[in-house]
């Protein structure tokens, strides 16, 4: 091995350790750990005045330390799995209205001249400049007056509104790659509109759709402030629990065990779409 | 091309849909009743109102603050992050980037909340926590913009600057970031962009006293709801509708981000 | 190419913020990143005062004369509810000068070392304030808090359509009764609050408002969840303008918000008016107090504000103004005959037996009330 290389294998590795160390470091500082103390904190008693209650320390035991008690209280009760069944609901509407919404758009992107598909996806994702508040604040103006406030449909709107872009994006750049000559064949073959649709455009968009509804679903679940702000009495979701212990009834320990419940199904979704989107590409 | 007129109704339909609110939410900016709800006249008035809210000053410039920052500290940080994932391949860093992006935002802001009250006690919270929190969350898409940016150029270019004798440094400062850069320039213009419009994260990680643009809408929205909001919320329209325009000039493949986390997703997770 | 672009970026940026802000300060502009941890200079004068307040608990009017007295800026935030202000000032509030938190809240940041020691020496005006609002049961001696106003949680309503309804008020079984609130469906909202709603309802079964026996919580649930059917929402605040509206004939909330309603109908000429009703089963009383933060920016500004706010013609304002009630002796003079006879805002001896207020639950039964909400919530 010549010097120079040898040299050379050392500034790579320094090169690696300065480019890698400090976004490393960082993250593991204010996301790694974290999510670790959370974890903990799940297992903890509240304190006194909300908060945590100290792990040791001369307190009467059931009030320092460790517990089950969190996850214990969450499997007595039907009420938090019922939330979390709710939640999921209103994940899976709200993905397949995006689903509906988003397609026909995705399309006439696709099926634009090359020169004006960029505008068209600007024009898609513009609103979405706005803040994500202002954007549930515009449906409550146009939904008071017409009675839907305060309702699971506004809820539901809501959600759509403010997720569409992600399921617009992932299927438009699938559907932008279709060769149309697949289209002309069909045609060709007699196939009408509809079955040219959904015999060979519709499946080959099947991972587009998969993508868009993974980005759609998972933060539709933690979702807080519509059902807040456009929601009625009967629309509390997994992410106003969640709030309502840390900022409200002050019992962090119980928001964490449904934070890590939340978490579990997070990445269950996760795992179970992986595991489609192989299945998928072995088809494909 | 196939468009059928259902095609172009139905489309047209859903951008009319996307338009709508935005455009009565303007509209309602210049109406001279307090309470949102019929068309009694024009005025300014609620522009006047919010330039003299102090409040709206301070969240103003505490939005600012916490924006440039984190802009800053993310795109070092990602922009590091994202050489380091093209380059060395490592196996947690993409993991502990992209992570934060496909979680529920009310996870992280939660789990900072509970780290930084348990390790720095009651009052932690500040702009330092929010520029924290902010930089965690911007890390990933600054690193994903600038691994688009290497993963689309020739390596030779590279490797002759190591032919020729450049150190490391070398290479960096004069091949490697010039190429990069409006891949950087827009990692910290979206990095800005999302720090100026977080809502859920600071919520949990600014302590009552910090309020930022978004948590003031929210304030206003759920307590004293006035057209100041609708003012409000048109200027910041303006404000990121301008961003939005510089970074497209700057990086006009920034758009298709979204799909470039899909993909960063998939291949950490597997 | 792109770092002019960037240049003129932040440029355009900064001046259209400084321009919205209507604060041609130099300081922001150049400045920023070094003085941007401490506090900005909006102001001419550039001193200002942070004050933490509930919504709608304070007269225009009393800003603009103490702003033109200190020659300052008050500058104000609010919360809306008691669990809120709870959480948010337990997860600390750094910023802040002042802050008006109600009774029991006093105690708990006394114990969380967040307030600090008022010094009586600074406040002209203490001797003015009536002494049943002094030395109470949170704070004895007053050394960490001084009395700011009070107010009741009770039903608020639009006088025309109960009227029309023929519906009793003197009592909580207009929020709980489904015989009277089939006529009321979808027409009423109750506080987005675990306290106060179980505070009602604790009350119209004829408990005490801090009652935490589980037998008796648990009955307080079954109440709710009978009667939620028939309610349009939990409702922080939001409740003032759906009152003025119309789009609400009935409200459980706070006296000065039914106030709020009262006058806004009116200043828009609506052909109604918003009543309100204290409960012969009793109400939730809130006597909410000013203390210091501990870190408190402008301490003398503070101090200022304070003895300001207990003067007589402040007080007398937030009677006026906001339909809260008084806590200094001396103004009653000041404050207007309709205002002084109305029961809601200050309610005879007689009445006063008949409030109560909320104390902090101890952990353990702070969980079950919190359980049995979340029950509430979803169910």
């Amino acid at each position: 091995m010549s010097l120079i290389q040898a040299t050379r294998i050392r500034g790579e590795r320094w090169l690696k350790f300065i480019v890698s160390a400090p976004p490393f470091v960082f993250l593991l500082l204010f996301f790694l750990l974290p999510a670790l103390i959370m974890v903990v904190a799940s297992f903890r008693y509240p304190g006194e005045f909300g908060g945590l209650a100290p792990l040791f320390g001369d307190l009467p035991a059931g009030e320092k330390g460790l517990t089950l008690e969190n996850y214990q209280i969450f499997f007595s009760d039907f009420v938090y799995a019922q939330i979390f069944l709710k939640s999921l609901g209103v994940a899976a509407l709200t993905t397949l209205v995006c689903l509906v919404m988003a397609y026909p758009v995705a399309l006439l992107i696709a099926r634009s001249p090359k020169k004006s598909r960029d505008l068209l996806v600007l024009l898609c994702v513009l609103p979405f400049a706005s803040n994500f508040l202002v954007r549930i604040y515009a449906w409550m103006i146009i939904l008071g007056p017409m009675d839907l406030l305060f309702t699971r449909f506004a809820v539901i709107v809501g959600m759509v509104y403010v997720h569409l872009p992600f399921m617009i994006l992932p299927l438009y750049t699938n559907l932008e790659k279709h060769d149309p000559t697949l289209l002309d064949a069909a045609q060709d073959l007699g196939a009408n509109a509809w079955n040219r649709f959904w015999k060979v455009t519709f499946p080959m968009s099947l991972p587009g759709i998969f993508s868009g509804s993974v980005l759609v679903f998972i933060p539709v679940l933690g979702m807080f402030a519509i059902p807040e702000i456009l929601g009625g009495k009967d629309d509390w979701l997994v992410g106003n629990m969640i709030k309502e212990s840390f900022l409200g009834t002050r019992d962090w320990p119980f928001g964490s065990m449904l934070s890590m419940m939340l978490t579990i199904v997070v990445l269950g979704i996760a795992a179970l779409s992986m595991a489609f989107a192989k299945r998928g590409m072995r088809h494909a | 091309m196939r468009k059928s007129p259902l095609l172009r109704i139905s489309a047209a339909l859903v951008f009319a849909f996307l338009y709508i609110p935005l455009i009565v939410v303007v509209i309602f900016s210049f109406n001279a009743s307090k309470l949102n709800a019929e068309w009694v006249g024009f005025t300014l008035d609620w522009y006047r109102v919010l330039f003299h809210n102090e409040r709206m000053l301070i969240a103003a410039r505490n939005s600012l603050f916490i924006a440039t920052m984190a802009a800053m500290l993310a795109t070092i940080l990602g922009t590091m992050a994202g050489i380091a994932m093209h380059r060395f391949r490592p196996r947690f860093l993409p993991f502990m980037a992209l992570t934060p992006l496909a979680m529920p935002e009310i996870l992280l802001g939660v789990s900072l909340l509970i780290f930084f009250i348990s390790a720095f006690g009651e009052n932690a919270l500040s702009l330092l926590t929010v520029i924290i929190a902010h930089t965690t969350f911007c890390i990933g898409f600054v690193a994903i913009i600038v691994r688009a940016r290497l993963s689309g150029m020739d390596e030779s270019v590279f490797e002759a600057a190591r032919d020729l004798g450049a150190t490391p440094w070398q290479s960096f400062r004069l091949v490697t970031f010039p190429l990069i850069r409006p891949a950087v320039v827009a990692g910290a213009l979206m990095s800005f962009t999302l720090s100026i419009d977080d809502f859920v994260i600071t919520f949990f990680t600014a302590g009552a006293g910090v309020p930022t643009l978004p948590l003031t809408i929210y304030t206003m929205i759920k307590i004293a709801v006035t057209p100041e909001v609708n003012a409000l919320s048109t200027l910041m329209m303006l404000l990121t509708l301008f961003l939005i325009v510089v970074a497209s000039k700057v990086a006009p493949d920034l758009f298709r981000s979204k799909r470039l986390v899909k993909d960063d997703e998939a291949e950490s997770k597997a | 190419m792109t770092r002019t672009l960037l240049t003129s970026f932040f440029c355009v940026f900064f001046s259209f913020f400084v321009a919205a802000c209507g604060a041609p300060d130099p300081a922001l502009t150049a400045s920023d990143e070094e003085g941007a941890t401490e506090e900005m200079k909006p102001s001419p004068t550039g001193r200002f005062v942070r004050f933490y307040n509930w919504n709608n608990y304070i007269a225009d009017t009393t800003v603009e004369r103490f702003e033109k007295k200190c020659n300052c800026r008050m500058v104000q935030d609010y919360f809306s509810d008691h669990e809120e202000m709870l959480a948010k000032l337990a997860a600390g509030a750094t910023g802040y000068d002042v802050m008006v938190p109600t009774g029991n809240v006093v105690e708990t940041l006394m114990a969380q070392k967040m307030i600090q020691p008022i010094d009586k020496s600074r406040l002209k005006n203490l001797d003015q304030v009536k002494p049943e609002f002094l030395d109470m049961w949170f704070d004895s001696g007053n050394q960490y808090s001084v009395p700011y106003g009070y107010s009741i949680t009770l039903i608020g309503y639009n006088a025309e359509k109960i009227k029309e309804l023929d519906l009793p008020v003197d009592s909580w079984a207009l929020i709980f009764e489904p015989e009277l609130l089939k006529k009321l469906k979808g027409k009423i909202t109750v506080m987005d609050s675990q306290r106060e709603l179980f505070a009602a309802a604790l009350l119209y079964l004829g408990y005490s408002v801090n009652d935490s026996d589980e037998a008796h919580l648990k009955e307080a649930r079954d109440l709710i969840l009978r009667a939620k059917p028939y309610w349009a929402a939990f409702n922080a605040s939001s409740y003032i303008k759906e009152l003025t509206i119309g789009n609400i004939w009935v409200a459980h909330g706070y006296s000065n918000d039914m106030f709020q309603a009262d006058q806004d109908a009116k200043a828009a000429g609506r052909p109604f008016t918003i009543a309100s009703s204290l409960p012969k089963e009793g109400a939730v009383l809130a006597v909410d107090n000013m203390v210091i933060h501990k870190s408190a920016p402008h301490l003398d500004l503070a101090y200022q504000l304070i003895d300001f706010l207990i003067d007589k013609q402040s007080t007398a304002e937030l009677s006026n103004l906001t339909g809260s009630g008084s806590i200094n002796e001396l103004s009653l003079e000041y404050i207007e005959q309709d205002i002084k006879e109305n029961k809601a805002v200050f309610p005879d001896a007689e009445t006063f037996e008949r409030l109560q207020m909320l104390k902090d639950y101890p952990r353990k039964e702070r969980r079950l009330a919190n359980r049995l909400w979340t029950e509430i919530k979803v169910k």
